[in-house]
Protein backbone atom coordinates (compact mmCIF):
# COMPACT_ATOMS: atom_id res chain seq x y z
CA UNK A 1 0.00 0.00 0.00
CA UNK A 2 0.96 3.43 -0.83
CA UNK A 3 1.86 5.83 2.17
CA UNK A 4 -0.23 8.83 2.12
CA UNK A 5 1.27 11.85 2.12
CA UNK A 6 -0.92 12.60 5.53
CA UNK A 7 1.83 13.13 7.82
CA UNK A 8 0.00 11.68 10.64
CA UNK A 9 2.18 8.08 11.79
CA UNK A 10 -0.52 5.02 11.69
CA UNK A 11 0.51 2.45 14.23
CA UNK A 12 4.31 1.44 14.37
CA UNK A 13 3.61 -1.94 16.28
CA UNK A 14 1.43 -4.27 15.20
CA UNK A 15 1.50 -8.15 16.27
CA UNK A 16 1.09 -10.06 13.62
CA UNK A 17 -2.35 -11.75 12.64
CA UNK A 18 -2.49 -14.71 15.77
CA UNK A 19 -4.35 -17.74 15.40
CA UNK A 20 -5.41 -17.63 19.19
CA UNK A 21 -7.77 -15.49 21.31
CA UNK A 22 -4.57 -14.88 23.95
CA UNK A 23 -1.81 -13.33 23.28
CA UNK A 24 0.71 -12.89 25.80
CA UNK A 25 4.09 -11.26 24.06
CA UNK A 26 4.88 -10.17 27.83
CA UNK A 27 5.06 -13.81 29.35
CA UNK A 28 2.67 -11.96 32.25
CA UNK A 29 0.14 -15.38 32.48
CA UNK A 30 1.35 -18.52 33.16
CA UNK A 31 1.37 -21.48 30.27
CA UNK A 32 -1.82 -22.80 32.53
CA UNK A 33 -3.51 -19.42 33.18
CA UNK A 34 -3.06 -18.18 29.34
CA UNK A 35 -4.65 -21.37 28.23
CA UNK A 36 -7.72 -21.75 30.66
CA UNK A 37 -8.43 -18.02 29.36
CA UNK A 38 -7.98 -19.08 25.86
CA UNK A 39 -10.08 -22.20 26.81
CA UNK A 40 -13.01 -20.04 28.17
CA UNK A 41 -12.87 -17.48 25.13
CA UNK A 42 -12.97 -20.14 22.63
CA UNK A 43 -16.31 -21.38 24.33
CA UNK A 44 -17.43 -18.16 24.43
CA UNK A 45 -17.09 -17.67 20.79
CA UNK A 46 -18.30 -20.81 20.16
CA UNK A 47 -22.01 -20.33 22.30
CA UNK A 48 -22.40 -16.81 20.88
CA UNK A 49 -20.30 -15.59 18.15
CA UNK A 50 -18.90 -12.58 20.12
CA UNK A 51 -15.07 -13.03 19.40
CA UNK A 52 -12.63 -11.32 22.67
CA UNK A 53 -8.82 -10.56 22.02
CA UNK A 54 -6.52 -10.41 24.72
CA UNK A 55 -2.96 -8.70 24.19
CA UNK A 56 -0.08 -8.13 26.70
CA UNK A 57 2.38 -6.62 24.75
CA UNK A 58 5.51 -4.67 26.46
CA UNK A 59 5.68 -2.23 23.97
CA UNK A 60 3.09 -0.12 21.67
CA UNK A 61 5.85 1.32 19.43
CA UNK A 62 4.86 5.18 21.01
CA UNK A 63 1.70 4.49 20.13
CA UNK A 64 -1.81 5.14 22.06
CA UNK A 65 -3.13 2.03 23.26
CA UNK A 66 -6.80 2.34 21.96
CA UNK A 67 -5.57 3.07 18.60
CA UNK A 68 -3.20 -0.31 18.45
CA UNK A 69 -6.40 -2.23 19.70
CA UNK A 70 -8.77 -0.53 17.07
CA UNK A 71 -6.05 -1.38 14.50
CA UNK A 72 -5.93 -4.92 15.66
CA UNK A 73 -9.42 -5.39 15.71
CA UNK A 74 -9.55 -4.00 11.73
CA UNK A 75 -7.02 -5.95 10.40
CA UNK A 76 -7.48 -9.07 12.20
CA UNK A 77 -11.16 -9.05 11.82
CA UNK A 78 -12.36 -9.56 15.51
CA UNK A 79 -15.56 -10.14 15.37
CA UNK A 80 -17.66 -12.14 12.81
CA UNK A 81 -18.47 -9.74 9.49
CA UNK A 82 -22.22 -9.54 10.40
CA UNK A 83 -22.17 -8.34 13.61
CA UNK A 84 -18.70 -6.48 14.22
CA UNK A 85 -19.16 -8.09 17.60
CA UNK A 86 -15.36 -8.17 18.61
CA UNK A 87 -13.81 -6.77 21.95
CA UNK A 88 -9.99 -6.16 22.37
CA UNK A 89 -8.56 -6.03 25.38
CA UNK A 90 -4.73 -4.43 25.05
CA UNK A 91 -2.47 -4.23 28.17
CA UNK A 92 0.87 -2.77 28.01
CA UNK A 93 2.86 -4.15 30.36
CA UNK A 94 5.23 -2.06 32.52
CA UNK A 95 9.19 -2.19 31.95
CA UNK A 96 12.71 -0.48 32.37
CA UNK A 97 12.10 0.99 29.21
CA UNK A 98 8.43 1.57 28.82
CA UNK A 99 7.58 2.52 32.86
CA UNK A 100 3.70 2.95 31.84
CA UNK A 101 1.05 0.49 31.97
CA UNK A 102 -2.04 0.88 29.81
CA UNK A 103 -5.01 -0.79 29.38
CA UNK A 104 -7.58 -0.62 26.60
CA UNK A 105 -10.76 -2.01 25.72
CA UNK A 106 -11.31 -1.72 22.03
CA UNK A 107 -14.94 -2.71 20.91
CA UNK A 108 -16.59 -3.14 17.57
CA UNK A 109 -19.29 -1.42 16.02
CA UNK A 110 -21.42 -4.10 16.89
CA UNK A 111 -20.96 -3.86 20.32
CA UNK A 112 -20.79 -0.45 21.03
CA UNK A 113 -24.10 -0.42 22.20
CA UNK A 114 -23.77 -3.13 24.87
CA UNK A 115 -20.37 -2.33 25.87
CA UNK A 116 -20.62 1.73 25.83
CA UNK A 117 -17.55 3.64 26.67
CA UNK A 118 -17.86 4.53 29.90
CA UNK A 119 -19.15 1.09 31.00
CA UNK A 120 -15.97 0.36 29.47
CA UNK A 121 -13.90 2.95 31.66
CA UNK A 122 -15.79 1.63 35.06
CA UNK A 123 -14.50 -1.92 33.98
CA UNK A 124 -10.60 -0.54 34.18
CA UNK A 125 -11.23 1.73 36.52
CA UNK A 126 -12.89 -0.76 38.92
CA UNK A 127 -11.56 -4.16 38.49
CA UNK A 128 -8.74 -3.91 36.02
CA UNK A 129 -6.41 -1.35 37.54
CA UNK A 130 -5.86 -2.30 40.88
CA UNK A 131 -4.61 -6.34 40.08
CA UNK A 132 -2.74 -5.31 37.12
CA UNK A 133 -0.52 -2.71 39.41
CA UNK A 134 0.35 -5.75 41.59
CA UNK A 135 1.14 -7.34 38.76
CA UNK A 136 -1.75 -9.87 38.80
CA UNK A 137 -2.83 -9.83 35.27
CA UNK A 138 -4.88 -13.01 35.24
CA UNK A 139 -7.43 -11.78 37.81
CA UNK A 140 -7.79 -8.71 36.31
CA UNK A 141 -8.55 -10.08 32.84
CA UNK A 142 -11.06 -13.32 34.61
CA UNK A 143 -12.33 -10.12 36.59
CA UNK A 144 -12.95 -8.24 33.46
CA UNK A 145 -14.36 -10.92 31.09
CA UNK A 146 -16.78 -11.97 34.19
CA UNK A 147 -18.39 -8.21 33.29
CA UNK A 148 -18.29 -8.21 29.48
CA UNK A 149 -19.26 -12.08 29.13
CA UNK A 150 -22.80 -11.85 30.28
CA UNK A 151 -23.43 -8.31 29.07
CA UNK A 152 -22.50 -9.77 25.53
CA UNK A 153 -24.14 -12.98 25.92
CA UNK A 154 -27.69 -10.91 26.08
CA UNK A 155 -26.96 -9.15 22.78
CA UNK A 156 -25.60 -11.90 20.41
CA UNK A 157 -26.25 -15.75 20.63
CA UNK A 158 -25.10 -18.57 18.31
CA UNK A 159 -28.36 -18.94 17.82
CA UNK A 160 -29.26 -15.43 16.26
CA UNK A 161 -25.85 -15.98 14.03
CA UNK A 162 -26.74 -19.42 12.41
CA UNK A 163 -30.54 -17.67 11.83
CA UNK A 164 -29.14 -14.69 9.69
CA UNK A 165 -26.92 -17.23 7.95
CA UNK A 166 -29.55 -19.76 6.76
CA UNK A 167 -32.18 -16.69 5.63
CA UNK A 168 -29.10 -15.34 3.87
CA UNK A 169 -28.61 -18.93 2.01
CA UNK A 170 -32.68 -19.28 1.70
CA UNK A 171 -33.07 -15.63 -0.20
CA UNK A 172 -29.24 -16.81 -2.69
CA UNK A 173 -31.69 -20.00 -2.99
CA UNK A 174 -34.57 -18.26 -4.14
CA UNK A 175 -32.95 -15.91 -6.38
CA UNK A 176 -31.46 -18.68 -7.95
CA UNK A 177 -34.70 -20.70 -8.85
CA UNK A 178 -36.40 -17.39 -9.58
CA UNK A 179 -33.99 -16.75 -12.53
CA UNK A 180 -33.81 -20.68 -13.42
CA UNK A 181 -38.03 -20.38 -13.61
CA UNK A 182 -37.88 -17.02 -15.63
CA UNK A 183 -35.06 -18.47 -18.33
CA UNK A 184 -37.35 -22.23 -18.28
CA UNK A 185 -40.49 -19.98 -18.97
CA UNK A 186 -38.60 -17.56 -21.82
CA UNK A 187 -37.28 -21.01 -23.67
CA UNK A 188 -40.72 -22.66 -23.18
CA UNK A 189 -42.56 -19.14 -24.85
CA UNK A 190 -40.03 -19.54 -27.35
CA UNK A 191 -41.02 -22.92 -27.91
CA UNK A 192 -44.10 -22.44 -28.28
CA UNK A 193 -44.06 -20.02 -30.90
CA UNK A 194 -40.88 -21.53 -33.18
CA UNK A 195 -41.28 -25.34 -32.57
CA UNK A 196 -39.49 -26.03 -35.13
CA UNK A 197 -36.03 -24.25 -34.62
CA UNK A 198 -35.42 -26.66 -31.76
CA UNK A 199 -36.15 -29.79 -34.30
CA UNK A 200 -34.16 -28.17 -37.00
CA UNK A 201 -31.68 -25.78 -36.45
CA UNK A 202 -29.20 -26.88 -33.91
CA UNK A 203 -27.91 -23.53 -33.43
CA UNK A 204 -30.44 -21.81 -32.24
CA UNK A 205 -30.77 -24.52 -29.45
CA UNK A 206 -27.75 -24.23 -28.76
CA UNK A 207 -27.92 -20.20 -28.43
CA UNK A 208 -31.20 -20.98 -25.29
CA UNK A 209 -28.49 -23.08 -23.76
CA UNK A 210 -25.75 -20.64 -23.66
CA UNK A 211 -28.07 -18.47 -22.37
CA UNK A 212 -28.62 -20.65 -19.09
CA UNK A 213 -24.65 -21.71 -18.99
CA UNK A 214 -24.53 -17.74 -18.36
CA UNK A 215 -27.16 -17.85 -14.69
CA UNK A 216 -25.27 -21.11 -14.02
CA UNK A 217 -22.34 -18.57 -13.83
CA UNK A 218 -23.85 -16.82 -11.83
CA UNK A 219 -24.71 -19.55 -9.40
CA UNK A 220 -21.73 -18.90 -6.88
CA UNK A 221 -22.33 -15.43 -6.76
CA UNK A 222 -25.71 -15.63 -5.40
CA UNK A 223 -24.40 -18.33 -2.73
CA UNK A 224 -21.20 -16.30 -2.08
CA UNK A 225 -23.25 -13.59 -1.19
CA UNK A 226 -25.28 -16.02 1.35
CA UNK A 227 -22.47 -17.08 3.53
CA UNK A 228 -20.70 -13.84 2.95
CA UNK A 229 -20.62 -13.67 6.86
CA UNK A 230 -19.44 -17.02 7.41
CA UNK A 231 -15.41 -16.76 7.61
CA UNK A 232 -14.85 -19.68 10.07
CA UNK A 233 -15.61 -18.19 12.84
CA UNK A 234 -16.42 -21.19 14.84
CA UNK A 235 -14.36 -24.47 15.81
CA UNK A 236 -15.73 -28.09 16.47
CA UNK A 237 -14.21 -28.26 19.89
CA UNK A 238 -10.27 -27.78 20.75
CA UNK A 239 -8.63 -24.36 19.20
CA UNK A 240 -10.20 -21.32 17.97
CA UNK A 241 -11.54 -21.92 14.60
CA UNK A 242 -10.12 -18.16 13.15
CA UNK A 243 -11.99 -14.41 13.13
CA UNK A 244 -14.57 -14.13 11.46
CA UNK A 245 -13.71 -10.13 9.78
CA UNK A 246 -15.56 -7.31 12.33
CA UNK A 247 -14.92 -3.87 11.98
CA UNK A 248 -13.90 -1.61 14.83
CA UNK A 249 -15.22 2.38 14.87
CA UNK A 250 -12.45 3.51 17.49
CA UNK A 251 -14.97 2.74 20.89
CA UNK A 252 -13.76 1.88 24.19
CA UNK A 253 -11.71 2.94 26.91
CA UNK A 254 -8.10 3.56 28.42
CA UNK A 255 -6.79 3.48 31.93
CA UNK A 256 -3.26 3.37 33.09
CA UNK A 257 -1.35 1.68 35.96
CA UNK B 1 -17.13 -12.05 -47.81
CA UNK B 2 -15.77 -8.75 -49.33
CA UNK B 3 -12.82 -7.31 -48.20
CA UNK B 4 -14.67 -4.07 -46.84
CA UNK B 5 -16.96 -6.16 -44.96
CA UNK B 6 -14.33 -7.46 -43.06
CA UNK B 7 -12.84 -4.16 -42.61
CA UNK B 8 -16.21 -2.92 -41.23
CA UNK B 9 -17.24 -6.03 -39.15
CA UNK B 10 -13.69 -5.38 -37.04
CA UNK B 11 -14.26 -1.95 -36.79
CA UNK B 12 -17.47 -2.28 -35.18
CA UNK B 13 -15.78 -4.96 -32.71
CA UNK B 14 -13.00 -3.00 -31.96
CA UNK B 15 -15.67 0.09 -31.39
CA UNK B 16 -17.68 -2.64 -29.27
CA UNK B 17 -14.61 -3.23 -27.17
CA UNK B 18 -13.84 -0.43 -26.31
CA UNK B 19 -17.14 0.53 -25.12
CA UNK B 20 -17.37 -2.39 -23.01
CA UNK B 21 -13.98 -1.28 -21.77
CA UNK B 22 -15.43 2.17 -21.01
CA UNK B 23 -18.36 1.29 -19.33
CA UNK B 24 -16.59 -1.30 -17.28
CA UNK B 25 -14.11 1.36 -16.17
CA UNK B 26 -17.10 4.05 -14.92
CA UNK B 27 -18.68 0.89 -13.10
CA UNK B 28 -15.65 0.35 -11.11
CA UNK B 29 -15.69 4.06 -10.63
CA UNK B 30 -18.53 4.20 -9.32
CA UNK B 31 -18.35 1.45 -7.00
CA UNK B 32 -15.17 3.10 -5.37
CA UNK B 33 -17.07 6.29 -5.21
CA UNK B 34 -20.15 5.06 -3.21
CA UNK B 35 -17.52 3.62 -1.16
CA UNK B 36 -15.87 7.12 -0.25
CA UNK B 37 -19.15 8.42 0.00
CA UNK B 38 -19.89 5.81 2.84
CA UNK B 39 -16.72 6.10 4.86
CA UNK B 40 -17.96 10.28 4.23
CA UNK B 41 -21.52 9.11 5.97
CA UNK B 42 -19.71 7.35 9.02
CA UNK B 43 -16.98 10.73 9.24
CA UNK B 44 -19.89 12.85 9.65
CA UNK B 45 -21.70 10.62 12.76
CA UNK B 46 -19.09 10.62 14.65
CA UNK B 47 -18.56 14.88 14.13
CA UNK B 48 -22.26 14.69 14.45
CA UNK B 49 -21.82 12.41 17.65
CA UNK B 50 -19.26 15.36 18.98
CA UNK B 51 -21.65 18.28 17.98
CA UNK B 52 -24.29 16.67 20.46
CA UNK B 53 -22.09 16.65 23.02
CA UNK B 54 -21.12 19.97 23.40
CA UNK B 55 -23.89 21.47 24.78
CA UNK B 56 -23.64 19.05 27.60
CA UNK B 57 -20.20 20.28 28.22
CA UNK B 58 -21.63 23.83 27.74
CA UNK B 59 -24.26 23.26 30.53
CA UNK B 60 -21.44 21.09 33.01
CA UNK B 61 -19.28 24.04 32.94
CA UNK B 62 -21.80 26.59 33.80
CA UNK B 63 -22.72 24.58 36.44
CA UNK B 64 -19.67 25.66 38.43
CA UNK B 65 -19.69 28.29 41.09
CA UNK B 66 -17.25 30.43 39.83
CA UNK B 67 -18.26 30.13 36.22
CA UNK B 68 -16.41 32.91 33.92
CA UNK B 69 -17.89 33.30 30.60
CA UNK B 70 -14.46 33.40 28.66
CA UNK B 71 -14.18 29.56 29.12
CA UNK B 72 -17.02 28.82 26.89
CA UNK B 73 -16.60 31.64 24.14
CA UNK B 74 -14.02 29.65 21.84
CA UNK B 75 -16.18 26.16 21.75
CA UNK B 76 -19.04 27.95 21.04
CA UNK B 77 -17.78 30.23 18.58
CA UNK B 78 -15.85 27.10 17.22
CA UNK B 79 -19.35 25.34 17.45
CA UNK B 80 -21.29 28.07 15.02
CA UNK B 81 -18.11 27.83 12.47
CA UNK B 82 -18.91 24.18 12.02
CA UNK B 83 -22.11 24.61 11.59
CA UNK B 84 -21.58 27.00 8.78
CA UNK B 85 -19.33 24.65 6.52
CA UNK B 86 -21.83 22.80 3.98
CA UNK B 87 -20.71 19.95 2.45
CA UNK B 88 -21.88 18.19 -0.54
CA UNK B 89 -21.34 14.62 -0.02
CA UNK B 90 -21.35 13.43 -4.13
CA UNK B 91 -18.80 15.74 -4.32
CA UNK B 92 -15.64 15.72 -2.07
CA UNK B 93 -13.35 18.12 -3.54
CA UNK B 94 -10.07 18.68 -2.13
CA UNK B 95 -11.58 22.67 -1.12
CA UNK B 96 -14.58 21.09 0.30
CA UNK B 97 -12.78 18.39 2.77
CA UNK B 98 -10.26 21.17 3.63
CA UNK B 99 -12.63 23.62 4.52
CA UNK B 100 -14.78 21.38 6.76
CA UNK B 101 -10.99 19.97 8.41
CA UNK B 102 -10.38 23.69 9.18
CA UNK B 103 -13.69 24.14 10.93
CA UNK B 104 -13.78 20.82 12.84
CA UNK B 105 -10.11 21.15 13.85
CA UNK B 106 -10.83 24.32 15.19
CA UNK B 107 -13.63 23.01 17.47
CA UNK B 108 -11.32 20.09 18.40
CA UNK B 109 -9.06 22.33 19.57
CA UNK B 110 -11.32 24.61 21.76
CA UNK B 111 -12.66 21.43 23.35
CA UNK B 112 -9.57 20.48 24.59
CA UNK B 113 -8.57 23.87 25.34
CA UNK B 114 -11.90 24.29 27.68
CA UNK B 115 -11.25 20.73 29.32
CA UNK B 116 -8.09 21.49 30.20
CA UNK B 117 -9.20 25.13 31.58
CA UNK B 118 -11.67 23.53 33.58
CA UNK B 119 -9.76 21.21 35.01
CA UNK B 120 -7.39 23.80 36.34
CA UNK B 121 -10.02 25.98 37.16
CA UNK B 122 -12.97 24.21 38.74
CA UNK B 123 -11.45 21.15 40.53
CA UNK B 124 -14.69 20.25 42.35
CA UNK B 125 -16.21 19.98 38.83
CA UNK B 126 -13.77 17.37 37.75
CA UNK B 127 -14.37 15.13 40.70
CA UNK B 128 -18.27 14.95 39.61
CA UNK B 129 -19.34 11.93 37.88
CA UNK B 130 -20.90 13.47 35.16
CA UNK B 131 -17.83 16.01 34.07
CA UNK B 132 -15.91 12.74 34.75
CA UNK B 133 -18.26 10.67 32.06
CA UNK B 134 -18.98 14.12 29.89
CA UNK B 135 -14.83 13.85 29.36
CA UNK B 136 -14.71 10.03 28.51
CA UNK B 137 -17.16 10.21 25.75
CA UNK B 138 -15.92 13.76 24.62
CA UNK B 139 -11.90 11.37 24.19
CA UNK B 140 -13.38 8.56 23.11
CA UNK B 141 -15.30 10.35 20.54
CA UNK B 142 -11.92 11.93 19.30
CA UNK B 143 -10.95 8.39 19.17
CA UNK B 144 -13.93 7.45 16.91
CA UNK B 145 -12.81 10.78 14.26
CA UNK B 146 -9.78 9.37 13.94
CA UNK B 147 -10.73 6.07 13.00
CA UNK B 148 -13.32 7.13 10.78
CA UNK B 149 -11.36 9.85 8.97
CA UNK B 150 -8.57 7.25 7.97
CA UNK B 151 -11.29 4.74 7.00
CA UNK B 152 -12.31 7.54 4.83
CA UNK B 153 -8.52 8.82 3.58
CA UNK B 154 -7.90 5.28 2.33
CA UNK B 155 -11.29 5.03 0.63
CA UNK B 156 -10.32 8.47 -1.14
CA UNK B 157 -6.76 7.03 -2.07
CA UNK B 158 -7.90 3.76 -3.27
CA UNK B 159 -10.41 6.01 -5.34
CA UNK B 160 -8.21 8.59 -6.63
CA UNK B 161 -5.52 5.94 -7.64
CA UNK B 162 -8.51 4.30 -9.49
CA UNK B 163 -9.43 7.58 -11.03
CA UNK B 164 -5.92 8.77 -12.15
CA UNK B 165 -4.02 6.04 -13.53
CA UNK B 166 -3.97 5.53 -17.56
CA UNK B 167 -6.52 4.56 -19.33
CA UNK B 168 -8.87 5.18 -16.48
CA UNK B 169 -7.95 8.85 -16.28
CA UNK B 170 -9.48 9.33 -20.26
CA UNK B 171 -12.57 7.34 -19.29
CA UNK B 172 -13.08 9.70 -15.45
CA UNK B 173 -12.57 12.50 -17.69
CA UNK B 174 -15.37 11.39 -19.89
CA UNK B 175 -17.84 10.63 -17.73
CA UNK B 176 -17.11 13.94 -15.08
CA UNK B 177 -15.13 11.99 -12.17
CA UNK B 178 -13.09 14.14 -10.27
CA UNK B 179 -10.27 13.78 -7.63
CA UNK B 180 -11.49 13.69 -4.13
CA UNK B 181 -9.80 15.32 -0.78
CA UNK B 182 -8.02 13.72 1.84
CA UNK B 183 -8.08 14.72 5.70
CA UNK B 184 -4.31 15.73 6.28
CA UNK B 185 -2.82 15.52 9.96
CA UNK B 186 -3.24 18.76 12.31
CA UNK B 187 -0.85 21.35 11.63
CA UNK B 188 -0.30 21.81 15.54
CA UNK B 189 1.43 18.32 17.23
CA UNK B 190 -0.08 19.73 20.57
CA UNK B 191 -3.57 19.07 19.42
CA UNK B 192 -5.53 15.69 20.99
CA UNK B 193 -5.82 14.13 17.22
CA UNK B 194 -2.39 12.86 16.12
CA UNK B 195 -2.84 9.38 15.61
CA UNK B 196 -3.57 8.55 11.57
CA UNK B 197 -4.70 4.80 10.61
CA UNK B 198 -3.79 3.37 7.49
CA UNK B 199 -6.17 0.26 7.46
Amino acid sequence: MIVLGVGGLHAQWMPEKSNRLVNDYSHMLTTEQANSLEKRLVAFNDSTSNQIVIIITPTLGGDAAWAVATQIGQEWGVGQKKFDNGVVILIKSKSAEEPDGDVTIATGYGVEGALPDAFCKRIIDDVMVGPLGNGDYYTALTEALDLIEPTLRGEYSYAKYRDEERRDAVTGLLIFVGLIGVVALSLWLYYRKHPNDFNNKGNNGHKGGGGSGLFMGAYPWFMGSGTRGGGGGFSSGGGFGGFGGGSFGGGGASGKF
Amino acid sequence: MKKSTIVIISIVAFVAILFIWGISVNNSLVKHDEKVQQAWSQVENVYKRRMDLIPQLVNTVQGAANYEKGVLTEVIEARSGVEKVKIDPENLSEEQVKSFQQAQDRLSKAVANSIKVTVERYPELTATQGFLNLQQQLESTENRITTERGKFNKEVQEYNTKLRRFPNSIIAGICGFEKKGYFTAPEEAAEPVNVEFNF
